[in-house]
């Protein structure tokens, strides 16, 4: 019985729920106290045990109605007039008497018997269900039974080949429920088969080819991607705290107790939080890639960065305001429709852009502050003003450029990069998810 | 111990109708994760809105039991001095005073410097002993000798740090204190921890807990608990604000009604002596259990409607 709860597990993994060992032995003890014998005890159970929260649960439920689907065979019953008769020639072979008794949780248990030795559960795609299913029907002994039948409509007994219908009628059942099996262990394994699939090509696919039916799976790429990073971020911040004795602080405080040192004062190191100038081109040909790169920056805790954003287009202005008033999803919405912004939306203008900037925000960036700055660089022939880029430069810690462009096209045509490239502490081509993520995470790790 | 309790626990059913003796009406879920929680010894997280009954259950499971309820109630910025343990500063500084002649004495016999501290140091785990320690809700619950309900109540409003330092007692029933050592359980305590889901709790916490999620109840158990809870209200009026209630719930307002609010609500109705539902009664008592500006107006908009509802469902 056991290994029917392991194998539940398996199609559980493969659904998405991650199930560690000890939730296994949880469910195992479980499954002991309750049994098997009540199908809903059983889900209560195992309820508590695997799955830990709502979308789990979820999951858990649809893959608990189509494991433990009692209702195979239930049908086996239904052809009762064989049983009456001398069963002396279906006796001989196991499927035929089975299918002859009717017995229901026999024939489920052989079928589950032989399921496992035909490694169902590596099932991957709908084309393999006929394989599957034939596999299946010959570990259950299909062949014999068949064989059984021709030899019973050969001996020509009316009694006999009133048996041989009985079975031929038990053989079209039998096969419809074996491949009705199959057909629900695949849907078990498959979603999340494509799932893997579909996840890593959307971490590589160009951000500006992808279609608005992926964003959803996007945003929840991303969302894992910057838990991860959250979770390192955290566990580094409390080791950084460790730190010496603070003997003077120690003795300061320790006066009130007549100068015995009971209370020992730590050094605390003071952790720095990067701070992070954005600027992003808006036109449309960059859109997309700053869409993601916010909702990446963003999610990222307020502990581990210090944001101040702004776009341009034709002008620059500064959009802090809107992430701190709107969750992400919506304030990159509002940037995207650029409603009730004073932003113009003409031609990219870097001339004009990188001097509202130093007209306005020159005093953002100080010795502590990382720029980040996301365009490419097509300045439709106007002034490139890389003065204005090598005093931020010169201002701040590191100036990072990201290109949406894939390196040769960069100082073709209008495209300043070229120019720009002395004054950036490091350029690189972004525009993948997983481009993002390299620089996101050096972002955050280079700030011990 | 355990096997004194062993009996209340035998099966989820009797689990549910000791619960429902002691006031509480537990959905057959709940009665078979609270049993699993006992007979496992692990400690259960419960999820679900707020008002469902997750701080109430372990209540109701200290009450049955006839165990202590030792709550530790989270917040951000808890830390391990305030769940845990504590020296009790005062306590030692008061004693080092006391003892200073004899110290002192010891001290002057000698007459190296060393050996003095020598001497000291046979002395100094005095002051770090069980008896200088201030036990707090966890390690009170860990040194109950009959055994305790711990309920950890709200657990998501602690910080990261906090709920790493849980995973030892969760798993092993045990602390470590540096200057004394490991103390075990004496008794493995019962231990809930309730979470309204603010934020994610992290895996290796959910991993070593069984896991409830207590959603509204349907209306047949809510109906139920108010026949317990409010014994003095008429059938059809307990059926007919369950109705409303539950139509509430359905519609987009910021904070739905929750199970405590509807109790509170069937008290006001019966003290106001209501016989059934009308719109006017309703509009006088919405505050009971809407607490949003915007919430009553949206309700107050379609108070007719849903009132006649409420009374025809429950008619039926």
């Amino acid at each position: 019985m056991d290994r029917i709860l392991s194998d539940f597990i398996v199609s559980l993994r493969h659904a998405g729920v991650r199930i560690s060992v000890s939730e296994t032995l949880d469910a195992l003890h479980s499954v002991r106290l309750v049994g098997y014998e009540d199908r809903e005890s059983l889900r209560d159970a195992l309820m508590a045990a695997l799955p830990k929260s709502a979308p789990e649960k979820e999951i858990f439920n649809r893959c608990f109605d189509h494991f433990f689907s009692f209702d195979y065979f239930a049908d086996a019953k239904s052809s009762p007039d064989a049983q009456q008769r001398p069963v002396s020639l279906a006796a001989d072979v196991p499927l035929s008497r089975m299918l002859l008794n009717g017995d229901q949780s026999a024939l489920v248990m052989a079928m589950r018997e032989a399921a496992r030795a035909a490694n169902l559960t590596d099932i991957q795609f709908f084309t393999q269900r006929s394989l599957y299913a034939l596999r299946i029907l010959d570990r259950m002994g299909l062949p014999a039974m068949d064989g059984q039948i021709q030899a019973m409509q050969a001996t020509g007994s009316p009694g006999a080949a009133q048996q041989a219908a009985a079975l031929e009628k038990a053989r079209t059942m039998l096969m419809d429920n074996v491949r009705r099996y199959v057909e629900q262990q695949l849907v078990l394994n498959t979603p999340t088969a494509t799932e893997n699939i579909l996840s890593s090509y959307l971490r590589h696919a160009k951000l500006s080819m992808l279609e608005q039916q992926h964003f959803q799976d996007i945003h929840v790429i991303i969302q894992r991607m910057v838990k991860r990073l959250n979770d390192l971020h955290s566990r580094r911040r409390k080791t950084a705290k460790r730190g010496q004795l603070d003997f003077k602080k120690t003795l300061r405080k320790n006066i009130t107790y007549q100068g015995f040192l009971f209370d020992p004062k730590w050094k605390k190191r003071k952790v720095e939080r990067p701070d992070l100038v954005v600027i992003c081109d808006i036109s449309r040909s960059v859109m997309r890639t700053v869409r993601f790169l916010l909702m990446f920056l963003y999610g990222l805790n307020k502990a581990i960065v210090r944001i101040r954003t702004f776009i341009f287009c034709s002008n620059l202005i500064e959009i802090t305001t809107i992430f701190d008033e709107y969750p992400v999803e919506v304030a990159v919405e509002k940037i995207r429709l650029g409603a009730d912004l004073p932003i113009l939306m003409g031609r990219t203008d870097y001339d004009q852009s990188f001097r509202d900037f130093k007209t306005n925000h020159l005093g953002s960036v100080t010795r502590k502050t990382t720029v980040l700055i996301l365009g490419d660089a097509r300045n439709n022939y106007a002034e490139a003003q890389t003065g204005i880029l090598k005093s931020m430069y010169e201002r701040s810690k590191r100036l990072i450029w990201l290109n949406p462009e894939t390196p040769s096209f960069w100082g073709t045509g209008d495209s300043e990069m070229k120019k720009y490239a002395p004054f950036c502490s490091m350029i690189k081509e972004c525009n993948t998810l997983h481009h993002l993520e390299g620089v996101v995470t050096s972002l955050v790790h280079r700030h011990h | 111990m355990r096997t004194l309790h062993d009996e209340k626990f035998s099966s989820p059913e009797a689990i549910r109708q000791g619960f429902q003796e002691q006031g509480f009406i537990a959905s057959r879920q709940i009665a078979t994760t609270a049993y699993l929680a006992y007979h496992l010894e692990k400690p259960l997280l419960v999820e679900g809105p707020a008002g469902v009954g997750k701080t109430e259950l372990a209540k109701t499971t200290a009450a049955y039991l006839d165990l202590p309820l030792i709550r530790l109630q989270c917040y951000e910025g808890l830390d391990e001095s305030k769940a845990l343990y504590e020296w009790k500063y005062g306590k030692q500084l008061l004693y080092t005073q006391l003892l200073k002649d004899k110290l002192d004495s010891i001290i002057n016999r000698e007459n190296g410097f060393a050996e003095s501290i020598d001497k000291l140091h046979r002395y100094d785990d005095i002051f770090f002993s069980r008896h200088f320690l201030e036990p707090r809700p966890l390690l009170k619950a860990l040194q109950q000798e009959g055994g305790a309900v711990l309920l950890v109540d709200e657990i998501d409003k602690s910080d990261d740090e906090f709920e790493a330092f849980l995973l030892e007692i969760l798993s092993d029933f045990q602390v470590s204190i540096p200057e004394i050592g490991t103390i075990h359980a004496v008794t493995k305590p019962i231990v809930f921890l309730t979470s309204n889901n603010t934020r994610e709790l992290s895996e290796a916490l959910k991993r070593r807990c069984l896991h409830l999620f207590i959603p509204f109840p349907e209306p047949a158990l809510e109906r139920n608990i108010i026949r317990i809870r409010v014994p003095g209200i008429s059938e059809k009026l307990g059926r007919q604000l369950v109705a409303f209630i539950q139509s509430v719930r359905k519609l987009d307002i910021r904070k739905a009604p929750s199970v405590s609010e509807t109790i509170d609500w069937a008290r006001v109705l019966l003290i106001l002596h209501g016989e059934e539902l009308n719109p006017d009664l309703v509009r006088d008592t919405l505050n009971i259990f809407l607490k949003f500006e915007e919430d009553i107006a949206v309700v107050t908009e379609r108070l007719h409607q849903l009132t006649t509802n409420a009374v025809r469902s429950a008619g039926d």
